[in-house]
């Protein structure tokens, strides 16, 4: 009896595990309408329309757009995640078929360069109006202070006051 | 002036965007290169146009196939209906190893018949099934567009718009010379 079990346990723990997976796969719960659609939608607004190139699939009426459409929905059903159903695509048409860049390598880049543009150019403005101000106010201040007296505006105050001196004591 | 960074930092953006707007203005959105190109052709099983005979793509292992994808409502179809029509007699006449395949797409098989018995379409028609399959598989943006795979079922060229004969002879010369082709 032990013998006979000992040799049919592969066979055994294959039907357990068999049973185990179909199990699992009876409860989990079956995607929603709702989560299609939502899906559906998400992913045909990545995808841009090859006939009108402009705008996503999912604003796109074109034949090309609606076959894409139906295209993704049997995935999604099929149980295709994203990322797979993005890569079936991208395989087809390149990464021209995606309407944002990915974020990796070369893509990368362009995320960042707007993002840094507008960095560089906010602290170009601030640099700028701080600067100006700076010498405004220094322009102000210089122009507050009254001019120095050249040597001979000095000579001519002495000789006056000197003047006004002797005419007191004459 | 000249030796203020000032001035060169507006000259460089200044060429940049005359560089960018170059490029863009020259540059034709519609020519993407495919992805597809030097890789192996997708699996298609058609039936022809009319019924009868089935063809696989696997079964034209050996010759160079020239794959036009078309529809009957495209205009820009008729103006390379009759280029293909006498490559694919070229072909016959010389014992080129090529075949001429033509998949309509989002089409109806009364139109499509209609259009190939008007332009006298008599190498292998078939439909591409309303899901648009093939067309997805091969990446299409539009009608007209010709694919040519090699002796191996690779793709080696795609020609988006009307196909002409130049870029017939030269892609089916080409590919029907190269290794993996028959005699």
């Amino acid at each position: 009896m032990t013998s006979t079990l000992r040799k049919s346990w592969p066979a055994l723990a294959a039907a357990a595990l068999g049973a185990a997976l179909l199990l699992t796969a009876s409860l989990a719960p079956a995607m929603s309408e709702e989560e299609v659609e939502r899906r559906l939608l998400a992913l045909a607004d990545e995808l841009r329309c090859p006939t009108c190139q402009a705008i996503s699939v999912k604003d796109s009426e074109a034949s090309f757009s609606v076959q894409i459409k139906e295209k993704v929905r049997r995935m999604i059903l099929e149980g295709q995640s994203d990322e797979e159903i993005k890569a079936y695509f991208v395989s087809r048409y390149g990464e021209w078929i995606l309407r944002a860049p990915k974020k990796e390598g070369l893509g990368l880049v362009l995320w960042i360069l707007p993002g840094l543009a507008v960095l560089v150019a906010g602290g170009w403005i601030v640099y700028t109006v701080q600067f100006s101000r700076k010498r405004r106010d220094a322009e102000t201040a210089a122009a507050d202070e009254p001019a120095p007296l050249s040597e001979e505006e000095q000579e001519r105050i002495a000789r006056d006051l000197k003047r006004f001196e002797d005419d007191d004591l004459a | 002036m000249w030796g203020s960074w000032k001035f060169w930092l507006v000259m460089a953006a200044v060429g940049l965007m005359v560089a960018l707007f170059t490029y863009g203005f020259t540059t034709d959105p519609k020519l993407v290169k495919s992805p597809l190109v030097n890789k192996p052709a997708p699996a298609f099983d058609v039936t022809r146009l009319g019924g009868g005979e089935r063809l696989r793509l696997a079964d034209l292992r050996g010759q160079t196939v020239v794959l036009n994808f078309w529809a009957s409502w495209c205009a820009a179809c008729r103006d390379e209906a009759h280029i293909l029509e006498a490559a694919h007699k070229r072909f016959q006449r010389e014992g080129t190893p090529a075949r001429v395949i033509g998949i309509a797409v989002q089409d109806t098989p009364a139109k499509a018949m209609a259009f190939a018995k008007r332009f006298g379409k008599t190498y292998f028609l078939a439909l591409d099934n309303e899901r648009g399959d093939i067309g997805l598989n091969y990446g299409l943006y539009g009608v007209p567009e010709t694919f040519f795979i090699d002796g191996e079922g690779i793709i080696r060229h795609k020609q988006i718009g009307p196909v002409t004969r130049k870029v017939i002879d030269e892609q089916v010369r080409a590919l029907s010379a190269a290794p993996g082709a028959k005699p």
